[in-house]
């Protein structure tokens, strides 16, 4: 008996063996094949002869198919690659990867594993090929495999590919992740072919831009398999200059496949499917935005928090009582929460979660964010359009294909229309991406209680003025002149603050802010066990108190790299306004040290040389390269900084050389402007340095190339203490 | 997110009830021992209170080895706040973990996880070390953890030392080693002078085994510095030289001499077959139309650094015996042993006398004189031509013939001679053969500066720079050379760029180019400010806090000349003063001098012996000092 059942097994393993070099032989004839057409193309253009490297044959496949919910998804890229240089043979000379892994798509199995299989072809100059064993070659160390590629040599062609088969089961719709790419890459592509092979109950989502060719479609031998292509060709490697969106300016593509096996599934799908499986759907129609979200943002949510809170408190604007329900909610749904992650993450608390009750509202995504505010919104009969909209880094609305590339967010119809979209720990009502503002939106509301109306909008857009930061800098030279002193209050708004507020503010900072601000209980207030409130307050405060520590000594590393100084002492920061209850409200802090001033005083006999215009910190130093750009030119949002510096003249000596730390350059891209005066023992200086749009046409890279030079050459601006 | 977590946390909690460890809070005592300890060392935030290592040996009679066991006790405590430290044990096929118990201070057991993970080196491609490791979190100040540790070694060869510093301060530090009377081991004492250790000895009566315990208290933690010398050199350490045991009354040798570890050596060579003929054809291609040995023996050495790339596999006993050359010829990869036969396989293949040979680099302290695994890490090939001993390390790039990298020169080698072996020593260069000219002659007008520069570099400044440019991309090779001259600062336009052959490792590197400067010049009413020096070498290296040696990479000799002309109707009226200073280490001076309508700045900087001691750092600091204001001084120009 038990050698039979050994023997059943040795079987069942050999034929496992036997099934994975079947598919590994597939994939190789696949590519490397009698119908190779590369197979001899060895030649690469002059015109790239001086290239790092060249790829002489791009082939990137997509493969679906299915029986019943198993899906069968393979995906693999071929590349042929002739090295130029040692660089390129040195990116080439080790390869990583895992041969078998779990798929993370659809229903978690613990039996069903992919595989990934990897061919490696070496072709020397004179056209010898030789193929990697890379079984034996390889070496595999916790699941990780590693080859090192032998005989490799700059002159070499290397032709490998990737090939990854990944089975799973999915009942439900499923959809892969979406994929947007340029056409190019690091090294210029010769000839490049994009393939996709699908069946029924697979749904392509499919677009070319930016004058990349279209995907067509190749005769199959059956009706129910399909097959598409896109082939380019002469493809100049990508360089991604300063202020660029390369999926906005590159002829790229970009797809996503949905797998849905019945019309119910199809409803269901979260996305924007095409009516029929052999449709390549190439574009999104208002109406289809529509049908897709008419029933999905229904208002709903348990709101008695917001009832109890807005218990006793009467207001005569509903923007204000919208603006309050907003904070409040960021509050009650997201930050009283946080002390728990932070328990947690430092292993104080196992399970602080538990302390907030039975299931707590806590909101965690844009959609669930939209239905919850719009049940308030319906409850106070205050009337609402719901926004759709696309981030600008990857075209606008009318090029909507994907549906995770929404952004959505509530239109609140108050007199003065008001937005919120789904907050973070520091976002404000009326704040959205600033990759939607401005931008092309839809619409959506309903006449009765289902969304029935979708129309055309444009979101708002920030000026340069709403998005500030400001520093009124005060600083004073030591006696010896050898250290300077400096207190310097920061202020941030619009756009420039959130970042600001993340890096600046410990957690404790903000929530402690709203606890007080809205009286709730914190985490240690619902601890009830006094022996664990007690061990918890401890170890939270010591938690704190290193958090503390440790960002103080970030905080005075910036502090001195961005003044230019060295050896800062008595650093002290203190928050004066954390600014989290308005868009245009300033987070202001203010910061003191002094340090040694080797890069910014300079002895000049028995004068001294300030270089003043360093402290308005590093500028944009173009490089000539960048001078030429040829790209449009796509910025985040328009903004400006302000500086006021107020330098302490030392007694016994006047200053010389104010003429050229008055600037003054100003464009309708943006603007540098700076003065300076004396009053009575202060020296001082006003910059303000301005960009005055988030997109300018490359045409205007030469007014924008003014306002940067101006401002870098102000960091270059000296002036002379003279002794009198 | 958060249900998902909510959900995990009732879990937990239920399988966990017991996460509050009673009795583990620290004591009054032990918060005020933390803030002691603290004051002693501020920058760092965990210490041991103790920290033991009990040694002893067994025989493995099977495999007629000596066996170790280590068994490590720490007694951690937090002297910050908080702090989140990770506890970790290396291990790899010569050696196993028994035992690692991380346990709260009343001896009971903690529930961190250890992971167990191939450790991953960038140097190493693949390597048969191994970590234990997790994460440790001491969530008050005082809080300690006991950790015990039990190693265990296969083969005593591969217990080479035990350090008395380690990652963190230690209040008393105990090493035992226990020697039975079978085995012979000398433990010789490293780098103890200036330190308080104290020895002690006792023999047990019945079995004769020898104790040796070293203690020393208040253990600084090992410093955290770059460029420092290696550690055998700065902390004082025992070096266990296992020399032989005795088996059935026959005393087996283990490295009771130099001779021992060189047969040990000799036997894993001896195992190559050598077969040649995979790269004949390639040695006849280099040699053929050579016209002197000298210049074979170059094509053969440049082949190597150039077409073998540098990939490491330490895995058991590939960490000491070299791969077959014939191998590294096909792969055209290998490790320094790999190169190092290669290299010698060739040469004796074009009928040259080549020899394998072990170095430990300067980054090791040992000479051959302590027989033992750890006094080298590196294979290089010597070349005996003419009575002369030429060494050729592959692993160097750009290296030319006859010259040797600083991290070998002055170094012991030990070459194979059949049954013996040769010890030599690789000779040294003296800074000037790695020096640096820099040439500028300048013009001063209005605003800017402009006029012409010239740069020589010998040696190794040569070296280190055609490696770099060949490391770089076909397409960004011009624009590096740009940025290379200008330092990445825009105020310098650079042009008209000439350059010797940047492949060519054997001549000299000249660069010439065209310089414009903008921004240093500053006029204020009828006085110019110059701003002159736009290399500032040295500014940043002042050595102010640091507690060991500063090793540079290679000796230096920089001389730089600058004369700048200066308008008609102007004078000089004020140049700062000239500076030099003169030791062991290092010769250096500045100075300003006028000679007719031009201000010549000389620069002399003399790194001699690629080192800055600690006991040089007090004069050093007051001359870099002394550097940095005079490169913030400006020259002074007054309308006549």
């Amino acid at each position: 008996m038990k050698i039979k059942l050994l023997l059943v097994l040795a079987l069942a393993y050999s034929s496992v063996m036997m099934a994975q070099s079947k598919e590994e032989l597939a994939a190789k004839e696949f590519f490397w094949g009698a119908n190779d057409s590369y197979k001899d193309k060895n030649d690469i253009p002059d015109k790239w002869k001086n290239e790092s490297a060249v790829v002489i044959y791009k082939n990137e496949n997509y493969d679906f198919h299915k029986f019943g919910k198993n899906v069968t998804y393979t995906s693999s890229v071929r590349k042929r690659i002739k090295l130029l240089d040692k660089a390129s043979v040195e990116e080439f000379s080790e390869f990583t990867y895992t041969k078998r892994f779990r798929s993370n798509k659809g229903r978690y199995s613990w039996r069903e594993k992919g595989n990934n299989f990897v061919g490696i072809k070496i072709v020397k100059p004179d056209g010898t090929e030789t193929e990697l064993d890379v079984e034996n070659e390889a070496v595999e160390v916790d699941g990780e495999t590693k080859v090192a590629i032998s005989n490799l040599e700059v002159g070499d062609i290397i032709d490998y590919y990737f090939y990854r088969l990944e089975p799973f089961k999915s009942t439900y719709a499923f959809g892969f992740d979406p994929v947007e790419v340029s056409l190019g890459e690091e090294y210029p592509i010769m000839d490049f072919k994009l393939f996709f092979e699908t069946e029924n109950d697979f749904f392509i989502n499919f677009n070319s831009y930016n004058g990349a060719p279209e995907l067509k479609q190749v005769e199959t031998e059956k009706r129910s398999i399909r097959r598409y292509e896109l082939i380019a060709s002469d493809i100049p490697k990508n360089e991604y200059p300063r202020w660029f969106y390369p999926l906005v300016e590159l002829p790229s593509y970009k797809f996503q496949v949905y797998f849905a096996r019945s019309g119910t599934f199809e409803d269901r799908a979260m996305a924007f499917l095409p009516e029929k499986e052999d449709i390549i759907k190439k574009s999104v129609s208002k109406e289809e935005v529509l049908n897709l979200y008419d029933t999905r943002f229904k208002p709903d949510g348990d709101i008695g928090d917001i009832k109890d809170f807005f218990k006793g408190k009467d207001y005569t604007s509903k923007e204000k009582k919208v603006a309050d329900a907003y904070y409040y909610m960021r509050h009650y749904y997201l930050t009283r929460f946080i002390e728990a992650f932070y328990a947690q993450e430092a292993k104080i608390s196992y399970n602080p979660f538990m302390y907030y009750g039975i299931n707590p509202v806590f909101i965690q995504n844009q959609k669930q964010f939209i239905r919850h505010f719009t049940e308030f919104l319906k409850r106070e009969k205050i009337d609402y359009e719901i926004v759709i909209a696309k981030k600008r880094f990857d075209g606008g609305i009318e090029d909507l294909l994907i549906e995770k590339n929404i952004n959505v967010l509530v239109k609140v119809l108050t007199p003065n229309p008001m937005y919120a979209a789904f907050f973070g720990v520091h976002t404000s009502i009326d704040e959205y991406s600033a990759q939607i503002e401005g931008t092309d939106a839809y619409l959506l509301s309903a006449t009765k209680s289902k969304i029935d109306v979708i129309k055309d909008g444009k979101l708002p857009a920030s000026n340069h003025n709403d998005n500030e930061t400001k520093k009124n800098i005060e600083v004073s030279l030591n006696e010896d002149f050898s250290k300077m002193n400096f207190k310097v209050v920061n202020s941030f708004k619009g756009f420039e603050k959130e970042a600001q507020l993340s890096e600046r503010l410990l957690y404790s900072d903000y929530v402690n802010e709203d606890y007080e601000k809205y009286e709730t209980e914190s985490l240690l207030d619902l601890i009830k066990n006094k022996k664990e409130k007690a061990r918890f307050k401890k170890e939270m405060d010591a938690l704190n108190e290193k958090l503390h520590e440790k960002q103080l000594e970030r905080f005075k590393n910036n502090a001195q790299s961005e003044y230019n100084v060295k050896e800062a002492e008595d650093y002290s920061y203190s928050i004066d306004a954390t600014g989290r209850y308005g868009l245009e409200t300033y987070f202001t802090f203010t910061e003191s040290f002094n340090a040694q001033n080797d890069n910014l005083v300079k002895k000049a006999g028995p004068n001294y040389i300030v270089e003043i215009g360093k402290l308005i910190g590093g500028q944009i130093d173009l490089t000539e390269k960048e001078r030429k750009r040829t790209e449009n030119i796509y910025m985040d949002y328009p903004r400006s900084y302000n500086y006021e510096i107020r330098f302490s003249i030392p007694k016994g000596y006047s200053v010389s050389g104010l003429d050229k730390l008055n600037k003054s350059v100003d464009n309708s891209t943006g603007s540098f402007k700076s003065t300076a005066t004396v009053e009575g023992d202060e020296l001082v200086i006003n910059t303000s340095k301005k960009y005055k749009h988030n997109y300018e046409p490359n045409k205007n890279w030469p007014l924008m190339i003014a306002f940067l030079d101006e401002a870098n050459q102000f960091t270059n601006e000296k002036i002379l203490l003279k002794k009198e | 997110m958060f249900k998902k977590l909510y959900c995990l946390a009732l879990v937990i909690s239920i399988s966990l009830p017991l996460f509050s460890q009673k009795n583990v809070e620290p004591t009054e005592t032990e918060k005020t021992n933390a803030s002691k300890l603290k004051a002693l060392y501020p920058d760092d935030h965990v210490a041991l209170q103790n920290y033991s290592d009990v040694i002893t040996f067994d025989l493995d009679k099977r495999e007629q080895k000596v066996t170790v066991e280590q068994f490590t006790e720490q007694d951690y405590i937090n002297m910050d706040s908080r702090a989140d430290i990770q506890m970790y044990s290396f291990y790899d096929g010569e050696s196993t973990i028994g035992v690692f118990d991380i346990n709260y201070k009343n001896g009971k057991p903690t529930s961190f996880y250890l992971k167990d993970e191939a450790y991953k080196s960038s140097d190493l491609f693949h390597n048969d070390a191994r970590v234990k490791y997790t994460h440790v979190d001491f969530p008050l100040k005082g809080y300690r953890y006991l950790t015990e540790l039990r190693k265990h070694y296969k083969d005593i060869k591969y217990f080479t030392k035990l350090y008395f510093n380690s990652e963190y301060p230690t209040v008393k530090r105990t090493i035992s080693i226990e020697i039975p009377e079978w085995l012979d081991v000398e433990l010789k004492e490293m780098n103890f002078e200036g330190y308080s250790i104290k020895k002690n000895v006792t023999t047990d009566s019945k079995s004769k085994a020898k104790t040796f315990t070293f203690t020393m208290e208040n253990v600084p933690a090992m410093f955290d510095e770059s460029n420092a010398p290696g550690p055998t050199y700065i902390y004082p350490h025992i070096l266990i030289l296992a020399k032989s045991y005795t088996y059935n009354d026959a005393v087996q040798p283990i490295f009771n001499s130099t001779q021992d570890l060189y047969n040990w050596y000799k036997s894993l060579v001896d195992e190559l077959e050598n077969d040649n003929s995979a790269f004949k054809d390639k040695v006849t291609e280099l040699t053929s139309s050579a016209k002197s040995d000298e210049e074979k023996i170059k094509n053969i050495y440049y082949w190597v650094q150039d077409n073998i790339r540098y990939i490491a596999f330490e895995d058991g006993i590939a960490g000491f015996k070299p791969d077959e050359a014939s191998n590294v010829y096909n792969k055209k990869y290998g490790d320094c042993k790999g190169m190092a036969n290669l290299t010698k396989q060739m040469l004796v293949e074009a009928g040259f006398d080549a020899r394998l040979t072990w170095i430990g680099t300067k980054h090791i302290a040992y000479d051959y004189s302590t027989p033992n695994l750890s006094v080298d890490n590196h294979m290089i090939c010597t070349l005996f031509k003419d009575g002369q001993a030429i060494f050729l390390d592959g692993t160097e790039k750009f290296n030319a013939y006859g010259e040797y990298a600083d991290r070998i020169q002055g170094k012991q080698v030990m070459i194979e001679d059949g049954d013996k072996f040769i010890l030599k020593n690789v000779p040294t260069h003296d800074a000037q053969f790695n020096k640096e000219n820099i040439n500028y002659t300048l013009k001063l007008s209005e605003e800017s500066i402009s006029g012409k520069v010239d740069k020589t570099y010998r040696g190794e400044s040569r070296s280190s720079l055609l490696y770099y440019f060949n490391t770089l991309k076909n397409d960004k090779k011009d624009e590096f050379l740009e940025y290379y001259l200008n330092k990445g600062n825009s105020n310098i336009k650079v042009s008209g760029i000439n350059t010797t052959d940047l492949l060519d490792r054997d001549a000299n590197i000249d660069i010439s180019y065209d310089i414009n400067i903008k921004n240093a010049v500053s006029s204020f009413d009828d006085l110019i400010y110059v701003d002159l020096d736009i290399d500032k070498e040295l500014s940043g290296y002042e050595l102010e806090k640091r507690k060991t040696d500063y090793m540079f990479s290679s000796k230096k000799d920089l001389e730089s000349n600058l004369r700048l002309e200066i308008p008609i109707g102007y004078k000089v009226s004020h140049l700062p003063e000239n500076i030099s200073v003169k030791s062991k280490n290092y010769d250096m001076s500045v100075a300003f001098s006028k000679e007719g309508n031009a201000i010549v700045y000389k620069k002399r900087f003399k790194i001699k012996n690629a080192q800055i001691e600690t006991a040089d750092f007090e004069e050093w600091n007051g001359f870099i000092k002394k550097l940095n204001t005079l490169y913030n001084e400006q020259i002074i120009l007054t309308k006549e």
